[in-house]
């Protein structure tokens, strides 16, 4: 679904060229949990930006369901991050002065979905994020889980093709950061397909694949052999404390 | 991106911080209701002067004889007013008309006087309004004789009483000239204040004597130099002057000089309409300045709010939202505070003009085509003035935009 071909970026700031990503070649499939893992400065940022087409990459190619990303005008890619790409920041990117309710439309009033089919589907969305009952509260009155789970509930509106998170746990306490994994999984369960950027170590059980990032360029690329899965239902109590069972594949030599 | 649901987000901003919202249309508030107070006043003021003096101006016409070298014989006399009179069509009235200062004294009281002479018409010329008895009539106005009409206030003042003073007998006098005479009929007094009893003794009589009774008190006979006459209709004013003048030319055997003019009060009135105009126009410029200023002051409360919502423009753009959204956004809002502010302006303009209005005694005049014209221009201020921030606005990069603390 996501294809890239020996993307790179350079950042130019008057004199000085720094060039972010060296050169990444990168397959991703529907479906697929993929965390991506580095140092600050590795360029996961950066690669994120492109994959979520605010960015536009220096050289190299980069295909999306089978476009062509980097010959879009910027309107074009306005409409691929409205329906294409959900997206999950790291602080939360809520809109301040709308309701819960009316920040998980927003994107739906940018598709131009009419109002009767935009609420219908951003009350699915709350009520799958276990988030129904606040949605006339403003994002000052909700913790910081809940937020994230809003800014979920956003991405999943327009029925995006993949989610792509940036470090979205990482303003979050530890317990509402596993809740947050836990959504996230059971999203991919669903059929999802997940990218999130995480400088987490703690988090890479709970993918499928990790992409490990250093100056520019992939390092590493694997399968997470032993995962951890999240225990709970898709309507999600966030009173309860999340309960981990560890599920593990013998590996050949045990 | 439907229109309501900008419009929502628009009026969504402005509401959420009122007092800087309504700061910011206080500049095209002042200058909306200022320039509505003025046009209406202006307006206003025009149909009164019209309204008063069309009645009598646009009929009246002044005759009158001028030149370096003149002659006894190119001035003009009774005979010549009689003369036009009867033969140009369309004359209603005409009177030469004197005037002098003096004093008026009855057995009881003395007191100024203002004398105005002339024909049996002066008195449609003055619209004369009587209370008791008459103006004199032509043979009493050719034969000079010693009749008068005087004022209401100067009435009650020279007899002590508020009625009968019809055959009272005054002495008139001016140009170290004294007459008896005697009262034959008292006009309303047009002056208000003339009537109060703390300025009426101050005001001077107003009095009317025969032509010819003033010129036998007159022992230098001023020679007739202008006089009035009155057209049939407003329509037929120009052409009785210049019919008027070509008989004079003929008459007085002055076919060769341009020494007679006739000039209605219908150009006095146009001059009077040109006045209005060019002080209307030129307050009405000085109050566009203001808009502008408050234009100015619309976008630059607009480049702020968009410095502000940085932040909101990133993530909108993040989940979306295109370049002409955003600029369509915040455009719509710099128009609605443009509106409102106009719509404020205008409101607050028709009170200030009907108030002020009231107070000097002129009715104002709103039009359907100033408050048309007033949402054009608020939107068009709020168009142009927001311009420049929403385009700012708009080309923002989403990443930056987003990193905005």
């Amino acid at each position: 679904m996501i294809e890239l071909n020996n993307v790179k970026k350079t950042y130019h700031t008057g004199k000085i060229s720094f060039e972010a990503l060296k050169g990444i070649s990168l397959n991703i499939e529907e479906g697929e949990f993929t965390g991506i893992i580095g140092p600050s400065g590795s360029g996961k940022s950066t690669l994120m930006n492109i994959l979520g087409c605010l960015d536009r990459v220096s050289e190299g190619t980069y295909f999306l369901e089978g476009k062509d990303i980097s010959t879009m005008k910027d309107n074009e890619l306005a409409n691929i991050r409205n329906k294409k790409i959900g997206f999950v920041f790291q602080s939360f990117n809520l809109l301040p002065r709308l309701t819960v309710f009316e920040n998980v439309e927003l994107p739906m009033i940018y598709a131009g979905i009419h109002s009767s089919l935009r609420k219908a589907k951003a009350k699915e969305a709350l009520e799958k994020v276990g988030l129904l009952e606040w949605s006339k509260h403003r994002p000052n009155e909700i913790s910081g889980g809940q937020k994230q789970r809003v800014s979920i509930a956003r991405a999943l509106c327009n029925d995006p093709s993949v989610i792509m998170a940036d470090e979205p746990t990482g303003n979050l306490d530890t317990k509402s950061a596993l809740d947050i994994m836990k959504v996230f999984q059971n999203l991919n369960d669903e059929g999802r397909t997940i990218i999130m950027i995480t400088h987490e170590t703690e988090n890479i059980p709970y993918f499928k694949r990790i992409i490990t990032f250093r100056d520019g360029l992939i390092v590493e690329d694997r399968e997470v052999l032993k995962r951890k899965i999240l225990n709970g239902s898709a309507a999600i109590d966030y009173i309860k404390i999340p309960v981990e069972d560890e599920f593990s594949i013998p590996d050949e030599n045990n | 991106m439907h229109l309501t649901e900008s419009f929502k987000i628009a009026l969504d901003s402005i509401l959420s911080n009122k007092l800087r919202s309504f700061l910011t249309m206080l500049g095209i508030i002042i200058g909306i209701s200022s320039v509505i107070t003025i046009l209406a006043l202006g307006e206003g003021g025009r149909n009164y002067i019209t309204a008063t003096f069309e009645d009598i101006g646009a009929t009246t016409i002044e005759v009158s004889v001028t030149g370096d070298t003149l002659r006894d014989s190119d001035y003009f006399t009774l005979a010549d007013i009689e003369y036009l009179k009867k033969s140009v069509a369309d004359i209603k009235y005409s009177t030469p008309i004197a005037q002098a200062r003096g004093t008026i004294t009855s057995t009881k009281e003395k007191m100024t006087a203002v004398y105005s002479a002339g024909s049996q018409d002066l008195k449609y010329i003055v619209d004369a309004q009587f209370i008791e008895g008459r103006f004199f009539s032509a043979d009493e106005a050719t034969e000079g004789r010693n009749v008068v009409v005087i004022d209401e206030n100067a009435a009650k003042i020279l007899f002590g009483r508020n009625s009968n003073f019809i055959n009272e007998m005054v002495n008139i006098s001016f140009k170290n000239s004294t007459k008896r005479v005697k009262v034959i009929g008292v006009t309303k007094t047009l002056n208000p204040l003339a009537g109060s009893t703390n300025f009426g003794t101050n005001f001077p009589a107003v009095v009317y004597i025969p032509y010819n009774l003033y010129v036998g008190m007159n022992p230098e006979i001023e020679k007739i130099d202008s006089f009035f006459v009155s057209s049939a209709d407003r329509d037929s004013t120009d052409l009785v002057a210049k019919n008027i003048v070509n008989l004079l030319k003929i008459r007085k055997n002055n076919t060769d000089r341009d020494i007679y003019q006739a000039s209605s009060f219908l150009q006095a009135l146009d001059q009077i309409n040109n006045i209005i105009t060019i002080f209307t126009t030129f307050i009405g410029a000085v109050a566009a300045i203001s808009l502008v200023v408050g234009g100015i002051g619309v976008m630059n409360i607009m480049l702020v709010s968009v410095t502000e919502r940085t932040r909101e423009i990133g993530i909108r753009k993040a989940i979306g939202a295109t370049t002409t959204n955003i600029l369509f956004q915040f455009l719509t809002e710099s128009v609605i505070i443009s509106l409102i502010g106009g719509l404020i302006g205008m409101g607050l303009g028709i009170l200030l003009s009907t108030v002020g209005g009231g107070y000097v005694g002129i009715v104002p005049v709103i039009s359907i085509q100033q408050i048309v014209g007033v949402t054009l221009f608020s939107s068009a201020i709020g168009i142009f003035f927001g311009l420049y921030p929403a385009r700012k606005a708009a080309k923002m990069d989403p990443i930056d935009a987003l990193r905005y603390e």
